[in-house]
């Protein structure tokens, strides 16, 4: 068995059993165009008059959106009847698409499953071919909300009786996720409010540090974060009802002396003779036995080799160099002076743990030696024993607990009573954190923007603060500080519109371009020098230097035509068109910032007007 | 539990089961088939045995409770007495006399029975439709129903009144796409003077009465009228229409609605329309808390055309999905007891295929 029916299959039997006009959702853009591919090797062909309206259909769309005319999938979609739309299609053409399956012109649509909600327009059936998507990087299901956006498409008010959801197997497909989801409950949404630099730029601007946290406090997320608190809330009203009968006994809190009186105890248990500690003087001595020291023994001297623990005692151990040329393997305490003197030793890993080399000479060295030499003083640090027993108490004498009445009850009752007020204190602790987290990122955002100068102390907008709230973009803060840092100076156009498109552009679909000039290499490296450094406080946008290079090109060349740049790179007419609607975006942010910055504001303006020709002047 | 009897046990379970016991193990599980499951599933829990057998036995635990309560919540006094003894342990239970279902499933023929083009009737809006609209002159309404059940229906009614008072209407989608589409679709509606779209710097007929634009330029505009530059279009706001608005819960975009509903101006209405999702009621009374109107929810599950599931197998052979020829709602294990076949025998020979 195939894994997967083929696509001319496929809409072979839709058609048979009249199910079309039908949109099939396929994995990734690649399955769709492959699907049509498939098409183009078939001998199917449309009748005439279908074939007559969907050209007629496309004239109209044609007249609109001239570019089309030339788009190379024309001739397949009029003989087969059968289109792919998806992200990697221009816009202009995605429409035409939708104009014919709105239209009922069209048998079936491929599209792909990521973009369910850009895929505005119904159909008698929708086939479903696989139960986990794309999402950054990594698989997972659809949710039932997906899935039904999906199956939503099919059956048109007016056009249909009924609509149909087909599933049809392919590799990677779960049929309880389907099944589950067509059936069941969408999923509850929840907040995914951030705290963005813009946001607090410009909710200062308009009201007091004093009055943000009641702004906050209408969020959703708030909304949502209170209503997490009520169920916390009631918890603990439960957990205190349990505390009830652990009140105060002879002390009042009974708990805490409890605590404190078995930590006492615990202590006072002698430890175990395997922690022995050495002596506070060999202790101090040990990090001054280096291979290569020399020191004074009970009788002679050497020269340390090595320095290790003993396997069973755990005991400081060293291996000596002695006069004469033997070698020892000892305990440290055998050392009785370390001398202010050291020699090269060139270690090795196995005995006797020097090379022979560094043996021979350190021999030679012991020998040489005069009979004095100067002794290093070394400070011991005297007992070091835990504080905490003192400071807590002296003897178990001090309590009263070994002769209290209630020792028996306390007893018994403290690992659950201690259980319980630790919950409580986790709630509560939990609750607070609750009710201010939104308030404690956003006072984190003012504590950034303050040490970058867009904030005064009293958290009011700077000169630079004023204008660097017109920037209400990803990225605002890289954008705000490379004006500040004047990477923009006088820049040209094209350097500006392609530096924008590097931090405007977050598709990680490779693709290859011709090189960037120079002048735009240096920059973009100042730029990824500066978005590093502003890691901590900023995520860093991807910088790639091959979409600058492309809107580079596209700028500075005015004569390239938009199949001449499609011609220079691997990427999809559909990602380009979206890269440069991205970068006139953030290019018409730049131009707000007319008063305080004219001549980027101008080079911005210039670069849109550059960037805007061919297929990006089609639509709004 | 010896590990012969947990793989006994194991292979005696549904391979529904199985794979709920492998979400979280193993990763893309629905690959394998069962015997390569079970497998996978020991393999995979070598050092936490014990876990795997909790979770299994609360899964088998969890699947018998319900088995024993769906006969019971859903008595059949037609034919008590007919229903075969409970099925031996071990043996796979038929699902339908597991699910107290006598009826036999759906024929092909049956399933694919309602197809056709409905004869035209003149338009006659939904309940809904004429509720949400009744409500909208008294509070903000917010509306939750399936894909393709009308709400373009309801923003073009709303927009008409609200036009009809002279007052300025603000409609945001969240893709530059559904704009564009919306404006063409509109400049048809209302004619091309009356509808403008705002984008990020382009402006057209930026002073008609209905305006189109993204959620981000609205907040921006929000945010230069609290910063103190009046936007003379928000004095006369009268309704701001938000489409698709379960963009509310996007990770990287939804706090651009938050902030775009929390400094909605007040004299404005909100019409916010979404697709289902499970908690419209939230989203209801959190506007009502922060708004001087109340919000109204509008909501409901029905599909205005009716869905039918099927299966296609490779082999071109189709066949309904479930039991019932719509949507068994909150049954999802009502299969069609062939597309239940045709599935275990793909899985089985693609699984056998691909673990090679």
């Amino acid at each position: 068995m195939p894994p997967s029916i083929h696509p001319v299959d496929l809409v072979a039997t839709l058609r048979q059993r009249h199910l079309t006009p039908a949109i099939i959702f396929l994995t990734s853009r690649r399955a769709c165009d492959e699907a049509m591919q498939s098409f183009e090797r078939s001998q199917v062909t449309l009748p005439k008059t279908q074939q007559e309206q969907i050209a007629r259909v496309l004239a109209q769309v044609i007249e609109q959106y001239p570019s089309i005319a030339e788009h190379p999938l024309i001739e397949t979609v009029q003989r087969i009847g059968v289109a792919a739309h998806h992200a990697g299609h221009l816009p202009s053409w995605k429409i035409a698409v939708e104009e014919l399956m709105r239209t009922g012109s069209l048998d079936a649509v491929f599209a792909t499953t990521t973009l369910a909600a850009g895929v505005d327009f119904p159909a008698r059936t929708v086939v479903v071919t696989q139960s986990s998507i794309r999402k950054a990087r990594d698989f997972t299901d659809l949710t039932a909300s997906e899935i039904q956006q999906l199956a939503g498409r099919a059956g048109r008010r007016g056009k249909d009786l009924v609509g149909f959801a087909v599933i049809t197997p392919s590799p990677y497909i779960d049929l309880t996720v389907l099944t589950k989801g067509l059936t069941g409950q969408p999923e509850a949404i929840h907040s995914q409010f951030v705290i963005t630099y813009p946001m607090v730029l410009n909710l200062l601007k308009a009201h007091p540090r004093e009055q943000i946290q009641s702004i906050l406090a209408k969020s959703f997320a708030q909304f949502q974060l209170n209503q997490r608190t009520a169920v916390l809330e009631t918890k603990l009203d439960g957990l205190r009802a349990e505390m009830e009968p652990f009140g105060p006994r002879v002390c009042s809190d009974w708990i805490t002396q409890w605590q404190v009186f078995e930590q006492a105890r615990k202590r006072k248990k002698p430890r175990s003779p395997f922690a022995k500690q050495e002596s506070p003087e060999i202790a101090a001595r040990m990090h001054f036995l280096t291979p290569g020291r020399v020191v004074g023994l009970v009788r002679g001297r050497g020269i340390i080799l090595r320095q290790y623990r003993s396997k069973g005692q755990h005991a400081p151990m060293v291996t000596l160099l002695r006069e004469g040329g033997s070698l020892n393997e000892c305990p440290a305490s055998i050392v009785t002076q370390v001398f202010d003197r050291t020699f090269d030793c060139e270690e090795a890993s196995s005995y006797p743990w020097c090379t022979a080399q560094s043996l021979d000479q350190l021999t030679h060295h012991l020998a040489d030696l005069p009979p004095r030499l100067p002794i290093l003083p070394i400070l011991t640090h005297q007992n070091e024993e835990a504080p905490l027993d003192s400071s807590i108490v002296q003897t178990l004498g001090d309590f009263a607990c070994p002769t209290c009445p209630s020792r028996q009850a306390c007893q018994r009752d403290f690992p659950r009573a201690s259980r319980v007020r630790q919950e409580i204190q986790r709630h509560m602790k939990s609750i607070q954190a609750l009710q201010t987290s939104l308030w404690h990122r956003f006072q984190e955002r003012i504590d950034v923007l303050e040490r970058f100068g867009y904030l005064n102390a009293q958290a009011q907008l700077t000169a630079d603060g004023e204008w660097a709230r017109l920037i209400r973009i990803d990225h605002s803060l890289l954008i705000t500080e490379l004006i500040r840092a004047e990477a923009f100076g006088a820049i040209d156009p094209p350097l500006l519109a392609a530096v924008m498109a590097s931090i405007a552009h977050d598709d990680d679909r490779p693709g290859s371009f011709p090189r960037g000039s120079a002048g735009l290499v240096t920059l973009l490296f100042q730029v990824r020098k500066l978005a590093e450094s502003l890691a901590p406080h900023e995520t860093p946008p991807m910088l790639r230097a091959d979409v600058a290079a492309l809107t580079e090109r596209w700028v500075a060349d005015q004569a390239l035509t938009w199949i001449g740049l499609a011609r220079l790179t691997t990427m999809a007419e559909g990602d380009m068109f979206r890269l440069f609607a991205r970068t006139i975006e953030f290019l018409s942010q730049l131009k707000t910032l007319k008063s305080t910055h004219p001549s980027l504001a101008e080079s911005a303006e210039k670069a849109i007007a550059a960037m805007r020709r061919g297929v990006l002047e089609e639509l709004p | 539990m010896t590990t012969h009897e947990l793989e006994a046990l194991l292979l005696q379970q549904p391979v529904a089961l199985l794979h709920r016991l492998a979400r979280g193990r193993i990763s893309r599980h629905f690959r394998s088939g069962k015997r390569k499951l079970v497998d996978l599933l020991l393999q995979a829990s070598a050092e936490n045995r014990p876990g795997l057998e909790s979770d299994l036995l609360a899964l088998i635990d969890e699947r018998t409770s319900r088995e024993q309560a769906t006969p019971a919540s859903k008595p059949r006094p037609a034919a008590p007495h007919t229903r075969p003894a409970p099925p031996q342990a071990g043996q796979r239970p038929h699902k339908a006399e597991e699910h107290g279902h006598h009826e036999p499933p759906v024929s092909l023929h049956e399933w694919l029975s309602g197809l056709g083009v409905p004869s035209p009737q003149p338009f006659v809006p939904d309940t809904w439709q004429v509720e949400a609209l009744a409500r909208l002159a008294e509070t903000d309404v917010v509306v939750s129903v399936p894909t393709g059940s009308g709400k373009t229906y309801v923003a073009i009614e709303a927009t008409k009144r609200a036009m009809q008072d002279n007052r300025t209407v603000i409609y945001t989608s969240p893709l530059k796409a559904l704009s564009n589409t919306k404006f063409t679709e509109f400049s048809r509606l209302f004619g091309p003077g009356q509808v403008g779209i705002l984008t990020g710097d382009r402006r057209e007929h930026a002073q008609a009465p209905l305006l189109i634009m993204t959620t981000e330029i609205l907040r921006n505009l929000l945010y230069d009228a609290a910063g103190g530059e009046i936007d003379v279009r928000l004095d006369t706001l009268g309704l701001v229409i938000m489409d698709e608005s379960q963009y509310l819960a996007d990770p990287e975009r939804g706090v651009v609605w938050e902030e775009t509903l929390i400094f909605c101006p007040a004299q404005a209405r909100l019409l916010l329309l979404s697709a289902s999702i499970g908690n419209p009621q939230d989203i209801a009374d959190w506007l009502t808390a922060i708004r001087p109107t109340p919000c109204s929810l509008i909501r409901h599950t029905k599909r205005s055309v009716p869905l039918r599931a099927g299966y296609l197998h490779p082999n071109e052979k189709l066949t309904p999905l479930f039991r019932t020829a719509g949507i068994p709602y909150g049954q999802p294990y009502l299969l069609h007891p062939e597309a239940k076949r045709l599935f275990a025998e793909y899985e089985e020979e693609t699984g056998s295929s691909r673990s090679r």
